[in-house]
């Protein structure tokens, strides 16, 4: 009987069990096979968070290295004015770090909303006096920004970021596809917490930053170039200026000076008047005499002038097409080097005419006038220049003076660097190397050759000329001691907005050369767009800017002078 | 043989659990440094950008001028630098090792 008894409570015991088992394994086979699909969605939901990641802005560095542009996470700061319980104290509060009024805060932290920006990507020091405040209902979220540590240098050619990153001008403009960061969405798992476990797949990679520009800018070559341009400027009481110094080997561009410039880390603080185009590359303007340089080098490789043809200067005034042109200098017979050394219009003029239209519109347009010079930036201008075709009885003869033609200063360097370097016109570039965030090396721009534009001896034969303007010519004033210089001033008058006439008051001065004239190292232009004094010319106020960046920049790069150097001897004290 | 059986289970058991611990701690740790290595990857930057502003050629014009009471030298100027004297004159001393030194700066206003 007992023994029955005791069996009977073992099959109660077993059954229970047996029940148990049954339910969990139908509770396990429930959760993990019924409902799996749905529980794991809403575990995922729990546990997992997607976040966007953008890579950081790539940097932009000058051909030493030098930072100019880079992106840094600083601290944007926001409100959740559902917590708050006093707003008005919050907002004395902040004012002391934060860059906004009071009153401003208070009506941001009293509306009826869970979330509200109060004040976006401010400077790291900020960020931390803010961390001490350890304000309830306030929190703070890290952006990237954009600076500019060189503050305005350069600020036409990097052109700058907006708020949401992306480029809007210059370099940061044409490169934005490599400059962007890479975005990304990770899943991150979490606890119970809140706090980041793990991400979900150790195969997820963090997101790519953008690459690393290095450009052909030299900084120091900028800033001597800015703030000779910037002093020739105020001196002169002009509108505005640009000068360029380019390598004529390569057609690398060392410095593209705007005055004024603008400063990318402070756009709001712009003005209506300020302008972030860079007109170095967009805008046309008549070069003037600047010009006879480029005629001269079609009229000799064409054989139509020698060096030494004698020109009649028609004693300064020659009537063409029921027009008068007139030479500052009245002269008579004079060689063809004298003509351009002199800046005869009459001469040029004839040398034109002698050319013909068809050679001198060939040669405009071997020069790269009226066509983009494509150098890697936005925006460029392709200057004015009309066919044969579109030309009145006066036009070769102006165009020949550097009127009724439009170039954009790009171009003109350009032209007198294919001068420089023995005739072949070369692609001007600003960024020469790309690399990613490992430093790794994607693209190298390699000078590029456009075309010959005339023949290594005709390029000599302009260049003794062009030294002789430098010497005992109109171009004296950019003489730099030591060194044997080549170029050609330029004083062209402007149209007057109210006669549509040429205006006597208003000119563009500008000077264009090479230095050291027999292995130049800088191709460069400067102009000075109406300055303040009737008598102005290229002459006398772009020509001694050429002449004081020219030193100055040859020094910086070492490059030995013509002249040989007495040395002192000294004797060592004993 | 049935002992051996369950202590090799127990040992499996606690080397699984052991591993998904670990991994969670292993996990929060990647996290920790990761924060850390966001944290001086800032310093970095900021540190990167302060350089390169100090480092600016404007503003090391405008202290060696301003504060410092530099000026830049003239037209001309030759400066002699011998980079290391010697004890004993040297008897020729159209051998003594000399460096010129040309600089161009000039603030020449025409």
């Amino acid at each position: 009987m007992a023994g029955s008894g005791s069996r009977v409570r073992r099959y109660v015991l077993l059954l229970v069990l047996l029940g148990g088992f049954g339910l969990v394994l139908f509770r396990l086979v429930t959760l993990q096979v019924l409902q799996a699909e749905e529980l794991s969605v809403r575990a995922d939901r729990q546990h997992q968070k997607t976040v966007s990641l953008e890579g950081p802005r790539g940097t932009i560095v000058d051909r030493h290295g030098k930072v100019l542009a880079m992106n840094m996470e600083v601290p944007s700061v926001f409100g959740i004015p559902a917590t708050l319980e006093n707003p008005a104290k919050t907002a004395r509060q902040l004012s002391s770090v934060l860059p906004v009024k009071i009153p401003e805060l208070e009506k941001k932290l009293q509306q009826n909303r869970s979330f509200v920006w109060l004040a976006r990507k401010l400077d790291p020091e900020q960020g931390r006096r803010l961390d001490r405040l350890s304000l309830d209902g306030i929190g703070v979220v890290m952006e990237g920004r954009r600076f500019y540590p060189k503050g305005s240098l350069l600020s036409h050619v990097l052109g700058f970021a907006g708020m949401d990153g992306d480029g809007l001008e210059g370099v940061e403009h044409r490169y934005e596809a490599y400059l962007r960061g890479e975005k990304r969405m990770m899943i991150l798992q979490r606890d119970a917490m809140g706090r980041t476990v793990f991400p979900k797949s150790l195969a997820e990679r963090s997101p790519v930053p953008g690459h690393q520009l290095t450009l052909t800018i030299d900084e120091v070559v900028q800033y001597i170039a800015e703030r000779e341009l910037e002093d020739a400027v105020s001196r002169s009481r002009a509108k505005s200026g640009t000068i360029i110094v380019l390598d004529p080997e390569t057609g690398a561009v060392l410095a593209m000076a705007v005055s004024p410039r603008f400063d990318p880390n402070a756009l709001s603080a712009l003005k209506k008047q300020d302008r972030l185009q860079n007109t170095a590359i967009t805008d046309a303007y008549e070069p003037g005499s600047t010009m006879k340089a480029m005629i001269a080098a079609a009229a000799i490789e064409e054989g139509a002038m020698k060096p030494t043809t004698m020109v009649f200067g028609e004693h300064g005034r020659m009537s063409i097409a029921n027009t008068v042109i007139h030479d500052h200098e009245k002269l008579g017979w004079v060689s063809f080097a004298q003509v351009i050394q002199k800046s005869s219009n009459i001469g040029a003029a004839k040398a034109g005419m002698v050319l013909g239209e068809q050679r001198l519109y060939r040669y405009l347009q071997a020069f790269g006038f009226g066509q983009r010079t494509e150098i890697d930036l936005p925006g460029e201008g392709v200057g004015l220049v009309k066919g044969p075709k579109a030309w009145g009885r006066r036009s070769v003869a102006s165009i020949s003076i550097g009127q009724e033609i439009g170039v954009t200063p790009i171009q003109m360097v350009s032209a007198i660097a294919a001068l420089a370097n023995g005739g072949v016109l070369m692609k001007p570039y600003v960024v020469s190397e790309i690399r990613d965030a490992e430093g790794h090396l994607l693209k190298r721009a390699p000078p590029q050759v456009r075309r010959r534009v005339v023949s290594p001896d005709t390029a000599r034969s302009v260049t003794n000329i062009l030294e002789g303007v430098v010497t005992h010519g109109t171009g004296v004033k950019a003489a730099i001691p030591g060194f044997r210089v080549a170029g050609k001033t330029g004083t062209a008058q402007q149209i007057d907005p109210k006669t549509h006439r040429y205006s006597n008051s208003r000119f563009v001065t500008s000077f264009v050369g090479y230095v050291p004239a027999d292995r130049p190292r800088l191709a460069m232009i400067v102009i000075i767009d109406a300055p303040q004094d009737k008598k102005a010319s290229g002459g006398s106020v772009a020509a001694p800017v050429f002449s004081s960046v020219g030193e100055q920049v040859l020094s910086y790069l070492g490059v030995s002078s013509d002249e040989p150097v007495t040395l002192a001897m000294a004797v060592p004290n004993s | 043989m049935k002992i051996f059986t369950i202590l090799l289970g127990l040992c499996l058991v606690f080397v699984f659990v052991w591993e998904r611990v670990d991994m969670v701690r292993v996990g929060y740790q990647i996290e920790r440094l990761k924060r850390d290595k966001t944290v001086l990857e800032r310093q970095r930057d900021e540190l990167r950008v302060q350089f390169s502003s100090l480092s600016a050629s404007n503003r090391i014009a405008k202290l060696a001028t301003e504060k410092l009471g530099m000026s830049l030298p003239q037209h001309g100027q030759l400066i002699l630098v011998q980079s290391r004297p010697s004890v004993t004159p040297p008897t020729d001393l159209a051998s003594t090792p000399m460096r010129v030194a040309r600089n161009y700066l000039p603030s020449r206003r025409d």
